[in-house]
């Protein structure tokens, strides 16, 4: 039986392995879904936005290589 | 040399003679620091002043650069498809879910968060040097967008 631990991580890489599914189906010509790249860039439009991802891309660096 | 193999700038206009291996050389040079500044970070100590300033002048360095000299951006797209998007706010939101539990229950081993998890990776020098190289480039990514 799967322990609690291992059902943890399996649903952590599944998360992340739809992530990585998408970004390829997003580079398919004519895709209606947008690239990682496209919705980051989108939500950076506003002044607010960029300034939001931008510490949020800093936090990430804190987080796993200064703590 | 054909017309299509000489080098232009993004508004196609061309690069005087000799440009692009200016650009070239520029590239790999910054690539070399780097690269360097990377493995120097990742031989810190976690939780020490010198792990804090090696993250932080990357992100002065960029701010600074997104502020002032900022580079030619991607433009960004006018609208985006809701299904499309819907699809990314399922797994970010199943992402952030699942980590907020873990962190809930104060990431015990039978439920650890992403964290405990990709933390062990880290350890090996060549890896979190690595992972440092490539976040400073989403970095630089997230500037010229």
């Amino acid at each position: 039986m799967m322990s609690t631990r291992v059902l943890t991580i399996v649903v952590f890489g599944v998360v992340i392995a739809a992530m990585f599914a998408l970004e390829f189906l997003a580079r398919r010509p004519g895709s209606r879904i947008p690239t990682v790249g496209q919705w980051l860039g989108y939500l950076m439009r506003p002044r607010i936005g960029r300034v939001l991802i931008f510490l949020g891309w800093w936090w990430l660096g804190w987080h796993y290589f200064a703590r | 040399m054909a017309t299509d193999d000489v080098p232009r700038r993004r508004d196609g206009r061309r690069l005087p003679l000799g440009a692009g291996r200016g650009i070239r050389v520029r590239t790999a040079a910054i690539g070399i620091v780097l690269a360097g500044y990377a493995w120097a970070a990742g031989s810190t100590t976690p939780l020490t002043a010198t792990a804090l300033v090696f993250v932080l002048i990357p992100g002065v360095v960029l701010a600074v650069i997104a502020c002032w000299w900022p580079p030619e951006r991607i433009p960004a797209p006018d609208k985006l498809d809701i299904i499309g998007v819907s699809y990314w706010a399922i797994c970010v939101a199943a992402l952030f879910e699942w980590e907020a539990s873990a962190y809930k229950d104060n990431s015990l081993p039978w439920h650890p968060s992403l964290t405990d998890l990709i933390n062990p990776l880290l350890e090996p020098h060549i890896i979190k040097s690595t992972a440092f190289l490539v976040w400073m480039l989403v970095g630089w990514a997230l500037v010229r967008r």
